[in-house]
């Protein structure tokens, strides 16, 4: 025990590394998954104690103005506010554990149907910026890397500086501005296609028409959410080149005569890239509360607008269905960065 | 506490480099138009109504454009011109955009500055008592923390200011309180619950490196030392602890002040702040007429850019003396 803690100490940046050292691939992942259950229990029970002590009669909210009070006392009885609080708690974690998120306040439709038919059009822009990130940053950290102290580290360093600077809202009001209607490259109100309508469309009448109108729509949101990802990792991509360059491994593969081009992307780029996984993964939620406001900005039918809607109308069982059904996505992309970590980490033997 | 080597460290590092420069630079400009905002002021930021002869918003000085205004019970259109009244042109509701540029940098240091202590507040003991006890405390602490980290700082931030309400303070002006500013508003209204918020959403960073430093230091041998002569554990940890793990934290606490003062901007976006002379919400406000007056939402955008790359450009400066590990740590 005492030296498994030791080895935590190393490293600021533990979650994993060291913590599961000599630990086998599968007990990993079932603690993995425990800790992740108990943090979606964490969230629930969080989001169930706010919405307790928060204002105003949830019957009252639930009903148009001027309700009679009969009315307001039936509806208390039928959602089972008059019950004690726990065992509110319980009805409600129990709802939770089948899947049942309950009804929005608001339409009166299941929160489930409200919360998945909005997934697509979150992850379609949360993908399309994740890309947007990866193709600019990581040649751009390398470059950065490679030719230290040059111009067009300079510029990298600079951009990257931007970038994490920028708040998304008013890069992408100035995208609009700037690329959409003073230029005139990029519509600017909401999208009129979903991925998943253009893609069958494409199969059904072979037109890619409105797979490009799909593209020209995500364009500039996808920048707008990706640009302060694309900047974190060209700045961690940089710095984690730079340490590993210094490295023993390096020269030596050098002096093996092994091409620079490929120890730097096979085994540098590769090396750089484990840390980096990690870090990311916690940054998923960064990057959902960038999709909230990326999605306000640009009108996109995501999540993160119908969260922000939900707030709006403080309609607590929607709210609380997205930001659950967030937990889990972060949970469950953590869960399978952290397994990734672990196999390719050599000090995690699977026996 | 911060020692010859971090002192000589931190000069070498800022004399070998432009970008530390431009930082403090760019910081002490802001603070100077934070601190001596009401004497830098043309107008008074929240007084509304300065429009043109014609009834239009102020473009920026030097510059023109065409509205339609009614006149007489009809609508025609006029080319309006800026005045050097109101420099950088009046917003939609007729405020002098000049001045609330001013006062918003005041909103966003303060936030960032305030925001950060409480997250420093409530971070680093938990993650020093959960280092350095270990065991069962270490587990239980940093279960909480997992189930913070799961939450996205924003979308928690707008639940907990949904429940709590926006509650702004009314702090009073002492520029102005001492008479060196005439017609400016006595009192500022600074965004209450946003500022304990963004600490409660963002403390969780400051546990994870304050835990990793105590468990480092705690089995080091002068703690190993002062423990034999029996000096309490909270004597160590805050004797030794505490004063030990400050590089990381310093450096962490500087980059998150950057992260708070975007976090307050998103939030006064969205419509939850409490004040409105947030330059967030003042981006949000120019939303509706981004086409045709593009400056109201452009120069308050300007402002969050530069605080923020300042606050950077410092926080990289501290990293690259003090401690090269925490790049990535708390954004």
């Amino acid at each position: 025990m005492k030296r498994k803690r030791d080895y935590q100490a190393l490293d600021s940046l533990d979650t994993v590394y060291g913590y599961y050292i000599q630990m086998t691939l599968g007990k990993f992942l079932v603690r993995r998954i425990l800790q992740g259950v108990f943090v979606i229990w964490g969230v629930i029970t969080i989001m169930f104690g706010l919405r307790a002590v928060s204002p105003g009669d949830p019957a009252n909210l639930m009903l148009a103005e001027g309700a009679t009070q009969a009315l307001v006392e039936q509806v208390r009885e039928e959602e089972g506010l008059n019950e004690p609080i726990y065992v509110q708690y319980f009805d409600y974690l129990q709802g939770m554990v089948v899947g049942d998120f309950g009804y929005s306040w608001q339409s009166n439709r299941e929160v489930e149907a409200m919360v998945i038919e909005r997934i697509p059009a979150t992850v379609e822009l949360a993908v399309a910026a994740t890309i947007v990130a990866i193709v600019i940053a990581i040649p751009l950290g390398v470059v950065s890397a490679t030719r230290r102290n040059q111009p067009s580290d300079y510029g990298a360093t600079l951009f990257s500086l931007l970038g994490i600077s920028t708040p998304n809202f008013w890069l992408g009001l100035m995208l609009i501005l700037i690329l959409g209607v003073w230029a005139g490259l990029f519509p600017t109100g909401r999208r009129p296609v979903g991925f998943g309508t253009a893609v069958l469309t494409l199969a059904q009448t072979g037109s890619p028409s409105d797979i490009f109108t799909w593209l020209k729509y995500i364009a500039l949101p996808a920048i707008t959410l990706g640009t302060y990802f694309t900047a974190l990792i060209t700045r961690l991509t940089r710095s984690g080149m730079v340490d590993e360059l210094g490295k023993p491994y390096v020269t030596a593969s050098q002096a093996k005569g092994l091409p620079a081009v490929l120890v730097r992307y096979k085994h540098v780029l590769r090396n750089t890239m484990i840390p980096i996984l990690t870090v990311l993964g916690l940054q998923i939620g960064t990057l959902m509360g960038g999709a909230v406001i990326t999605e306000t900005v640009f009108n996109w039918p995501g999540l993160g607008l119908r969260l922000i809607d939900a707030l709006d109308a403080r309609d607590w069982p929607l709210m609380q269905g997205i930001v659950v059904f967030i937990a889990i996505a972060f949970v469950s992309i953590n869960i399978v960065v952290d397994a990734l970590y672990a196999s390719l980490d050599p000090r995690v033997s699977d026996e | 506490m911060i020692s010859e080597r971090v002192k000589s460290n931190l000069k070498q590092t800022f004399s070998e480099s432009l970008l530390p420069k431009i930082g403090l630079l760019l910081l002490i400009s802001i603070l100077f138009m934070a601190m001596f905002a009401p004497i830098l002021a043309t107008h008074d930021p929240t007084r509304t109504g300065h429009y043109t002869e014609e009834g239009a918003e102020y473009p920026p000085l030097g510059h023109e454009y065409t509205t339609q205004v009614a006149a007489d019970g009809e609508i025609g259109e006029v080319t309006v011109r800026g005045s050097s009244e109101h420099v950088l042109g009046t917003n939609n509701v007729g405020q002098d955009v000049y001045s609330r540029f001013l006062y918003g940098a005041r909103i966003s240091l303060l936030v960032g500055l305030l925001g950060t202590s409480m997250a420093v507040a409530i971070g680093v003991p938990v993650g020093l008592v959960a280092g350095y006890y270990g065991g069962r405390v270490d587990d239980g602490l940093m279960r909480i923390a997992d189930v913070m980290l799961a939450f996205p700082a924003l979308v928690l931030a707008l639940a907990l200011i949904g429940v709590f309400g926006e509650s702004p303070v009314q702090v009073p002006d002492p520029i102005v309180l001492a008479g060196l500013a005439e017609g400016m508003p006595e009192s500022i209204p600074i965004p209450g619950t946003v500022t304990i918020v963004v600490g409660l959403v963002t403390w969780v960073w400051f546990a994870r490196v304050a835990r990793g430093e105590a468990l480092s230091i705690r089995n080091e041998e002068y703690v190993k030392a002062a423990r034999s002569f029996g000096a309490s554990n909270w004597t160590i940890l805050s004797k030794h602890v505490l004063p030990n793990s400050l590089t990381p934290i310093i450096v962490l606490a500087t980059i998150q002040v950057a992260v708070i003062i975007l976090l307050e901007a998103s939030l006064a976006y969205l419509g939850f702040s409490g004040t409105t002379l947030s330059w967030g919400y003042e981006i949000e406000r120019g939303q509706d007429v981004l086409r045709t007056r593009p400056w109201v939402s452009m120069l308050p955008g300007i402002g969050i850019v530069l605080a923020v790359i300042s606050v950077n450009l410092l926080g990289d400066w501290f990293r690259d003396a003090l401690d090269p590990n925490i790049e990535g740590e708390g954004r």
